[in-house]
């Protein structure tokens, strides 16, 4: 109920601010078309840095190249104004792709100077050049019109400028909803774990800046058409911060927070023009004492969860991963496998092969490499070599992402959720990859998309009900207590539907009985047809669930076998113990090696 | 030739000038992890303290090398107090806040900094008094001037002793373990907020004594000096690798150099975009900077 109240209010405020030119005079009309641009702008921009967490201190270079697209077709090739729009967004969307691609690598405080340069690169560009009338622009820009009307006037102007907005925001609302706009909150929230469910973190990045970079080169065309005369003091480094501020004092990610942001940073320098010369020292200190007082922003984002299905929706069959197949086909095969980290030799030479539908267990003391050797596996670190083939093809550097994709799963030693998420949503992030309808699709709702989200929706509730958690399917990750987020995290895992699943530790810090449950899902998942390959230091869970373990020791591999022949081996017991001639160097506190079996 | 040893010259006096500021931008993203974007404004604000000092004394008939002292003096202390009072009201609060909002506020300090010394110096540009000849000595077919030596000598004493500083004294040890981790620092009974104060006031004086000589050097200047050499040094501590101290000084040498040689022999109007464009090159093939960041990313 409090959303359709929400939607209502939402709906009255655009139509009271569409009224304005109604009973407002042209001043009030010309703040307030400012306004808009500035909320259009924010929008934008609040898709690179709300949404996915980039930095970006030159976003007005997109602004600028929407506005000069628009003018230079206009008064060079005649083109009317809509004709101008598609050339205005692709030429900012390429702009996009061509910022972001060199630099998506770079940490945040890099993306600051960089984006920064390349505002500044197009300003000085755009000033330098002849063909944009140098640093006195272009001027005689027709007005755009709509069925022969020519809009002209501030009030028309206005409108129009409205109708963006709207667009804008529609566009900014939907794509937050969308699968895109979940993974750039998972980025935002850890991305190795993103990468590590199947993200693929680089690409997503990207089109965080084309999709901001869409929404400037829109504000620009409409900057152009408003003043029918551009020149590059509307595109300075200021003018990219004037946006980021906007961004941040309202509220990263939050849609109302950005239009009141923009209200503020352009209506308050003119509410405030009584103070004359002081009026940006004004400007200033109430900015630096609104972000002391809230530093969150004026108006933070309320995330907004999808809604939770009905429990009855879950009991949809999971599905056999491996139906049909020959049993004991080699999945995974590691040979020669060697990691050296500058002069430390994580892993010397391992070996090893994962057998469909079995379960193998990686043991060995602590600093063995065990947890180096599934990050070689999942393409987090690479091999200095040696080679990891997965059904007979070489996976060698790939990144993690795409080892997901090819139906590798992990879970990590530390858990890593996505803990502003919902249980629900972290089980999504973990079968978006396998979404088959287009991105446009979900943004305009179309009636492929929505069948396919029930779909997921109904499955990712299966995976929870599997592992015990379809009951607390609403709550943050971070809420849940530990037991409960290393099952959420198997669950997220399994949602990509992997032939291997890779567990690292997932005992760590269990009580017994919820080992005892642990065991009970490691043998369920592997009922539903997936290989289990585990790293753990439970001697009592690994000799109990086990069909072979593999026993590491100071990046090799010492031994490999059926549990009963394991604990028979002198040389595990050494490692392990240690012998007269090597006092132990890494015990695990007496792990008890001669525990029975299946206790 | 001669050209290319005159612009070399050029090139390390400018680079002083932005090695100087770059330091304060390094050590304070060495410590805290905030780009402090009032830090240009601080070098402004370091000649505008200099100049009303130098003015009056120089009128009234004080030799000018004291009282070029006299104006460092008082606006090192001015400004790293200023530097300091800054990071007190307007950092400290939001350290444990979202990075950006720390950002934001850094932003608003360098407008606030900015309109300051505009409603209080007025638009225009002030004069510093002339007081350096064009005397020097010849370098081949260059002439280098005392002025010259002055200035790239001195910033490269200061910078001499801030390494010395920061790498064998108790303080600078305890610096390096801030920038390392915080929390670990503090519970080796290292004084956290202290060091980070002190850390904005030599930032903030080192602004300062290259805010007083650029005024002495150019004898112009204005309330929005601050924000290009501002740009300029950070996109030279970046180079340099963010938090890397001889990082920044080298950092600054080389865009000065760059700057000099590329508008000497090529264009003055796309200066900027070369500078930008090198910085983007270099940062695309070694993400963390020429000389790589001496900050370990928190996993």
């Amino acid at each position: 109920m409090e959303r359709t109240a929400n939607r209502a209010a939402a709906v009255a405020a655009f139509a009271l601010a569409a009224a304005v030119p109604f009973f407002a005079n042209n001043y009030i009309v010309d703040v307030g078309l400012t306004i808009i641009t500035y909320a259009i702008l924010g929008l934008g921009l609040n898709i690179v840095v709300g949404y996915a967490g980039l930095l970006d201190l030159g976003y007005a270079a997109f602004f600028a190249i929407g506005a000069y697209t628009t003018a230079l077709l206009e008064t060079l090739a005649g083109l009317s104004f809509w004709a101008t729009l598609p050339a205005s967004l692709g030429l900012a969307a390429t702009s996009g792709v061509v910022i972001g691609y060199p630099t998506l690598r770079l940490r945040s405080d890099y993306l600051a100077i960089v984006t920064l340069g390349f505002g500044e690169i197009v300003r000085i560009t755009a000033t330098n050049l002849s063909i944009t009338g140098g640093p006195n622009g272009i001027y005689g820009i027709n007005p755009p019109s709509i069925l022969g009307l020519e809009i002209s006037s501030p009030r028309q102007i206005y409108e129009l400028g409205m109708g963006f907005l709207l667009i804008v925001l529609l566009f900014a609302v939907r794509l937050s909803r969308s699968r895109l706009g979940r993974a750039w909150t998972s980025l935002r929230e850890d991305e190795s774990a993103a990468e590590a469910v199947g993200v693929p973190t680089l690409f997503v990045k990207l089109l965080a800046y084309v999709m901001g970079a869409l929404i400037g080169g829109f504000g620009g065309s409409l900057f152009a058409a408003r003043f029918g005369t551009i020149d590059p003091t509307g595109f300075t480094y200021l003018q990219s911060v004037t946006i980021l501020i906007i961004v941040v004092l309202g509220g990263r990610g939050s849609i109302p927070g950005v239009i009141l942001g923009a209200g503020l940073v352009a209506g308050l320098p003119e509410a405030l023009r009584f103070l004359n010369i002081w009026r940006i020292l004004g400007f200033a200190i109430a900015l630096i004492l609104l972000m002391l007082l809230r530093p969150q922003g004026l108006w933070p984002a309320r995330p907004r969860r999808p809604p939770v299905p009905a429990r009855d929706k879950a009991r949809q069959v999971l599905p056999r991963m491996e139906a049909g197949g020959r049993g004991g086909e080699v999945l995974l095969e590691v040979r020669n496998l060697r990691k050296v980290f500058g002069g430390v030799t994580a892993v010397a030479s391992v070996s090893f092969r994962v057998v469909r539908g079995e379960i193998l267990s990686v043991i060995g003391p602590n600093g063995a490499g065990k947890t180096s050797v599934f990050n070689c596996l999942t393409g987090v670190t690479r091999p200095t070599s040696g080679t990891v083939s997965w059904l007979g093809r070489s996976i060698v550097g790939r990144a993690p992402h795409r080892v997901v994709h090819l139906g590798i799963a992990r879970t990590f030693q530390g858990i890593r959720l996505f803990p502003e998420l919902t249980a629900f949503e972290n089980v999504l992030v973990g079968m978006d990859h396998r979404a088959r309808a287009s991105i446009a699709g979900q943004v305009l709702s179309l009636p492929r998309a929505r069948r396919e989200e029930d779909e997921h929706h109904g499955e990712a509730m299966a995976w929870l009900d599997f592992v015990g958690l379809a009951g607390r399917a609403g709550e943050r990750a971070a809420n849940l207590p530990y037991g409960d987020q290393r099952r959420l995290e198997i669950a997220r895992a399994l949602a990509s539907r992997p032939r291997l699943l890779l567990l690292d530790e997932p005992a760590a810090g269990m009580n017994p009985t919820e080992k005892v449950a642990l065991t009970r899902l490691i043998r369920a998942i592997r009922d539903l047809g997936v290989t289990v390959q585990l790293i753990e230091h439970d001697m009592m869970l690994v000799m109990g669930i086990s069909d072979r373990i593999v026993v590491m020791d100071r990046g090799t591999v010492i031994a490999e076998g059926p549990p009963a022949a394991i604990q028979a081996d002198q040389r595990v017991i050494d490692a392990y113990l240690g012998n007269e001639d090597d006092v132990a160097d890494g015990d695990e506190g007496g792990a008890p090696l001669v525990a029975e079996a299946g206790a | 030739m001669d050209i290319f040893a005159q612009l070399l010259i050029q090139g390390l006096t400018i680079g002083s000038f932005y090695a100087l500021v770059a330091l304060g931008y390094t050590m304070v993203y060495g410590i805290i992890r905030l780009i402090n974007f009032a830090h240009g404004d601080l070098f402004m604000v370091g000649a505008f303290v200099g100049w009303s000092v130098l003015t009056p004394l120089i009128g009234a008939r004080l030799h000018w090398g004291l009282a070029v002292l006299a104006a460092l003096a008082a606006s090192t202390l001015f400004t790293g107090a200023l530097g300091v009072f800054v990071d007190r009201a307007a950092y400290q609060p939001l350290l444990n806040a979202p990075r950006l909002s720390i950002l934001i506020t850094a932003l608003g300090v360098s407008l606030a900094l900015e309109n300051s010394v505009l409603i209080i110096y007025g638009p225009g540009f002030s004069t510093y008094p002339h007081i350096l000849s064009n005397a020097g000595f010849p370098i081949g077919a260059a002439h280098i001037s005392w002025a010259q030596l002055g200035i790239i000598g001195s910033s490269l004493v200061l910078m001499l002793a801030l390494y010395v500083f920061v790498h064998r004294t108790y303080v600078g040890t305890a610096m390096r373990a801030l920038a390392v981790d915080q929390d670990a620092a503090r519970l080796m009974g290292i004084n956290v907020e202290r060091v980070i104060q002190l850390t904005f006031f030599i930032g903030s004086a080192l602004a300062a004594v290259a805010g007083v000589m650029e005024g002495v050097y150019y004898t112009q200047i204005n309330f929005f000096m601050g924000f290009l050499l501002g740009l300029r040094a950070f996109t030279a501590a970046v180079l340099g690798g963010i938090g890397n101290i001889p990082g920044a000084m080298a950092g600054g040498i080389l865009i000065g150099l760059l700057e000099a040689f590329f508008s000497g022999y090529l264009s003055s109007q796309w200066t900027d975009v070369f500078v930008f464009g090198i910085l983007i090159a270099v940062l695309t093939v070694k993400p963390t900077g020429l000389f790589g960041e001496r900050v370990v990313e928190r996993m």
